[in-house]
């Protein structure tokens, strides 16, 4: 037994030093594992899509644009944001949804919709919007902005953020 | 890198400070003994983890009682390793009191305090104190029943000060009545008073334990003890 600890190569001394230089890397690894996937945590938040259910598709009438004011619930972190928003709704058949966002493409202002002239019309400056959104007269650059809609058990859910300017989604 | 390297050597005396820290020379004490040595370096490490886990934790909390709860809830639910990093905290916390105490009873015992150590001894007392102030003001944080109700508990106790009770009661408070207040002036104490001063005592307490030597483990027939016996 005293031979073989003279032959070993290994000393006490380093052999503590060893040690604790991989039980204190270990235990830096972790802290610093740990940490640096809290610290690091925003880059794998997945962005949370907030669809607004606003009813059951049988209830809007075809071919007639409806506005529809909703509330949007949008979750910052721990606390939730509550704004009033709203929409112009259109469908032709119940299955095929347009939803545009209520501001006109020139300044923001909200437009309206005209019964007899079958025309959006914004009253900041005369401009006029077709029923499928473009532009028939006026100042707007583009056609309206249109929201995300989709159709999930015959209800009609809309995401009120305008995905490219002016182009179908 | 090598020529670097030797320049921070030379300019920064890297060598002496390792050895004054690393190399210098400690009592011989084998066993229960030699870990009870132990416990001013397991306070330092737990010191570490608390600031670094108290950091992370400081990022996602907001001292407000409308969001306090929920922003430790988004800490622990939402956050990536977050229940990891607040446990982490919540048991440094626990460990930290334990252990500062542990190495209290052993520098008393051996009579670790006496000459020439005595400063030392008098500025640990104050890094008690600190922890202790420490561990009263993140127990509120949370601002769940439990923490609302024990600082409730700890504001009168103070209160019950002869004299100048409702005043300190008043200053712990922020006020007369416990509220937002009571919880941003926590807050600040815990993250930014706190540290500033105990970052400072650990410091003296570090460089008069270098400065001064361990002590020796109390023998019998050994040393001052037998010479006091004599």
């Amino acid at each position: 037994m005293e031979e073989k600890d003279l032959n070993n190569k290994i000393s006490r001394r380093s052999f503590l030093t060893y040690v604790i230089v991989s039980l204190g890397g270990l235990m830096g690894a972790i802290l610093t594992g740990l940490g640096g996937g809290y610290f690091l945590s925003p880059i794998w938040r997945k962005k949370e899509d907030s669809w607004i259910d606003l009813g059951l598709v049988k209830d809007f009438t075809e071919g007639e644009p409806l506005k529809i004011n909703f509330t949007v619930r949008k979750r910052d972190a721990w606390s939730t944001i509550e704004s009033k928003s709203s929409a112009w709704i259109i469908t032709a058949n119940q299955k095929d949804f347009i939803a545009f966002d209520p501001k006109c493409t020139h300044l923001g202002c909200p437009y309206r919709w005209s019964v007899e002239k079958r025309q959006f019309l914004c009253p900041c400056h005369t401009a006029t919007f077709s029923v499928d959104g473009e532009v028939v007269s006026g100042p707007p650059p583009r056609a309206l902005d249109r929201y995300p809609t989709k159709v999930v058990g015959g209800h009609l859910l809309i995401l009120p953020q305008v995905v490219g300017k002016g182009k179908e989604v | 890198m090598k020529l670097l390297w030797e320049w921070m050597k030379s300019r920064l005396a890297l060598a002496e400070i390792w050895n004054a820290l690393f190399s210098r020379h400690v009592p011989e004490a084998e066993g229960l003994v030699g870990w009870l040595y132990t416990l001013g370096s397991a306070s330092l490490f737990v010191f570490f983890i608390q600031v670094i886990t108290g950091s992370l934790l400081a990022m996602n909390y907001v001292p407000s009682p409308d969001h306090a709860y929920d922003s430790i809830r988004f800490i622990n639910e939402q956050v990536i390793f977050g229940k990891w990093i607040r446990a982490l905290h919540h048991w440094g916390a626990t460990f930290m009191v334990v252990v500062v105490s542990l190495h209290m009873l052993r520098v008393y015992f051996m009579g670790s305090y006496k000459y020439p150590r005595e400063a030392t001894w008098i500025v640990g007392v104050i890094l008690f104190l600190l922890v202790m102030g420490f561990s009263f003001t993140g127990y509120l944080l949370p601002w769940d029943q439990k923490s609302y109700w024990a600082t409730m508990v700890g504001a009168n106790i103070a209160s019950q000060t002869p004299a100048i009770g409702s005043y300190i009661a008043k200053i712990l408070k922020g006020g007369d009545e416990m509220g937002a207040v009571t919880l941003t002036r926590f807050y600040a104490i815990h993250t930014l008073v706190l540290p500033g001063l105990i970052l400072v005592a650990i410091l003296i307490h570090l460089f008069l334990v270098v400065w001064h030597g361990i002590s020796e483990p109390p023998q019998k027939n050994k040393g001052s003890d037998k010479k006091a016996g004599a």
